[in-house]
């Protein structure tokens, strides 16, 4: 039984799986077919540049999880992860309410805040190994010169620096998304709270307590997840600034994924890694969706 | 309680003077409302009170204590703002709560505290809700109740009203009232509404441009305004004005009756109306039409309570009159009233 205008209906339905069939076929292509790749490769056995090889189940998988130099990369990624978004949030809080404040410049205060990270990441981690060459680099010349460090420092070729000035390039490159989402919050925050707070007796550090950091708190977490993401699996930053070395100090997951993959044609291996990165990762995005609904949920 | 001094404030922001040389003084526990029409300065003067805003020049004293340049939290006044101004993150306990946790009061006193306030206002019920899923009238008496906690000498309402529908305008405007008079605190209310104004306030500060045009009662307010502004600021319809030469002469709608209706021994003014529209409101008519006669042809108002038996014939000229005592005379070039007397008018009359 036909209700009326079912056929209407189902000519609608159709315009509209035709129109979207484009689209739809063009994301299976592009991400569909790799992402089933991937999971294929990695219960072959493929250590050549062929595209496949014997089936060997979950093999490549025990193979990361016995081999010490996968522990190196997630203890690396954590690490690098955790540096980089602690210190970015951190630093983007404290801009994002200095900017918030009024003073002369302001605004070209925020444009300049803005500058690192809209310059290319190639561009700048060259001018920054430049600059961070241990011979010739401005750095060591300036600390030198003021007597802070009494010789040169090996900041991408020791294996104790490393990690540290990745990541200190890592955060000039993007602190400026916190300052940015941050302030954003920070100025629709209505004056009259900090007008009724001063009035009830609220310090200045009560105010910020009680009434920014709840109301912007939501922001900073979304905030903190994305950086947390993006972070996670970052690859042209480290592998630009030290190629994962010294002796494997910034090897991070995604980046022994391209080793495995590209120097060592493991494609196998890599492709083990790359799902536990991918494992690793949606356990990570799980406690923090947990986390910012109670954050909303008190708003 | 305490008494409040404003004295010989102005405030000049870079572009504009917003309060110019305006004095002021309340009684202990009285209820004084600032009205005017926006950009008027009321609000400037209130946060200037409240210790919001710092004066360009003058002195503010609470109590006998000069405030001018104290924090707001040193002057022991509370203030309910235009929206509420509540933290959206905290419980209407919480809210309520705010003043005195971050005094650092224990937890015995503090809930004492609230739940006080909260009964005070009739909120008892709603203490765990969040702000948001409140209406408009329970978010207004949240704020009312975190004012209150802290024993305030002065309360300072910054257009309380103005988010509630007219409906609940009037009843939270009764409440109000009644929540004032029995905390018997000294509260400045600012507002644009003049039934608002009258209907709360122990005395009326009109302000126009920054300055005070009158201070007064209701009644004074009313019936004997200080200028043409503060005439035609008060009422509606607003006071009828003649203007006659160097004099103004003002007469409200409601006085403005048919001469028929006046005793034969009255002292009155005879008024020729031609009245051209007619509104009828229920309990009033409202005849809008021009004097003529004697008088300079004006647009005047007349207001007719339904009770009087009259039926008006439009594009007519009509005997009206007003009783003299009714009339107001102002000063046609400044504005300002003039002295009040029956044989003034008269000695104008011969002149004329």
């Amino acid at each position: 039984m036909a209700k009326p205008g079912s056929a209407a209906l189902a000519g609608d339905r159709l315009l509209a799986y035709t129109t979207l069939a484009p689209s739809a076929f063009l994301l299976l292509l592009l991400s569909g077919v790799p992402t089933i790749t991937v999971f294929v490769t990695a219960t072959q056995s493929v250590s050549t540049g062929d595209s496949s090889g014997p089936f060997v189940g979950l093999d490549n998988f025990l193979w990361a999880i016995r081999e010490p130099m996968f522990l190196t990369a997630l203890w690396n990624t954590f690490v690098w992860v955790f540096g980089s978004v602690v210190i970015e949030m951190l630093l983007g809080l404290g801009l994002a309410l200095l900017l918030n404040q009024s003073f002369k410049l302001r605004g070209a205060a925020r444009a300049v805040i803005l500058a690192p990270y809209l310059i290319p990441t190639v561009v700048a981690v060259l001018t920054w190994r430049y600059m961070l060459h241990d011979i010739v680099g401005i750095l060591n010349v300036i600390l030198l010169d003021l007597h802070i460090i009494s010789h040169p420092l090996l900041w991408l070729n020791s294996p104790s620096l490393a990690m540290f000035t990745v990541i200190m390039v890592g955060v000039w490159k993007f602190f400026p998304f916190a300052v940015i989402a941050i302030l954003g919050i920070l100025q629709s925050i209505p004056q009259e709270q900090y007008e009724a707070a001063r009035i009830d007796g609220a310090s200045s550090f009560q105010q910020f307590w009680r009434i920014t950091m709840p109301y912007i708190l939501p922001v900073f977490l979304l905030t903190m997840l994305l950086r947390t993401i993006w972070t996670f699996h970052k690859f042209d930053i480290i592998y630009l600034m030290t190629g994962g070395g010294p002796l494997d100090a910034t090897t991070t997951l995604p980046v022994l994924v391209y080793l495995k993959a590209f120097d060592d044609f493991e494609f196998g291996r890599a492709a083990a890694v790359a799902l536990l990165t991918f494992a690793i990762l949606a356990v990570l995005l799980a406690i923090y969706f947990v986390l910012i609904r109670k954050a909303e949920a008190r708003q | 309680m305490a008494h409040v001094e404003v004295r010989q404030v102005s405030k000049i922001f870079a572009d504009h003077t917003a309060v110019s040389n305006v004095s002021l003084t309340t009684a202990d526990g009285e209820f004084v409302v600032l009205l005017g029409p926006s950009g008027c300065g009321k609000t400037t003067l209130l946060r200037m009170i409240a210790g919001l805003e710092l004066p360009t020049y003058g002195d503010v004293f609470i109590g006998d204590r000069r405030v001018t340049r104290l924090q707001p939290k040193d002057r022991n006044v509370a203030m309910v703002f235009q929206n509420y101004a509540l933290y959206p993150h905290l419980s209407v306990y919480e809210n309520i709560a705010f003043p005195l946790r971050v005094r650092g009061a224990n937890n015995k006193l503090t809930d004492e505290k609230v739940k006080w306030a909260a009964e005070l206002v009739g909120l008892t019920r709603l203490l765990k809700r969040k702000p948001r899923q409140m209406s408009g009238g329970e978010r207004q008496r949240t704020a009312l109740a975190r004012s209150l906690v802290r024993d305030p000498q002065v309360f300072l309402l910054d257009e309380p009203l103005s988010n509630l529908d007219a409906k609940l305008r009037h009843s939270a405007r009764e409440e109000l009232r009644q929540f004032q008079d029995r905390v018997g605190v000294t509260s400045l209310y600012v507002t644009h509404d003049q039934v608002e104004a009258m209907g709360l306030g122990d005395r009326i500060v009109v302000m126009e441009a920054g300055s005070v045009r009158q201070i007064g009662t209701p009644e004074e307010i009313y019936l004997d305004p200080a200028d043409t502004f503060v005439a035609t600021f008060i009422g509606s319809p607003p006071m009828n004005l003649v203007a006659m030469g160097d004099i103004t002469l003002g007469f409200r709608p409601e006085d403005l009756l048919p001469k028929a209706h006046f005793a034969d021994t009255a002292a009155i003014t005879q008024v020729t109306l031609n009245i051209n529209r007619v509104e009828y409101l229920g309990g009033d008519r409202l005849l809008y039409g021009r004097v003529l006669g004697n008088f300079p042809d004006t647009a005047v108002v007349a207001r007719l309570p339904s009770t009087v038996q009259y039926a008006p014939q439009l594009g007519v000229d009509l005997a009206f009159a007003v009783a003299n005592p009714a009339l107001r005379r102002f000063d046609t070039a400044t504005g300002k009233a003039l002295p009040r007397t029956v044989e003034a008018i008269g000695r104008k009359a011969a002149h004329g």
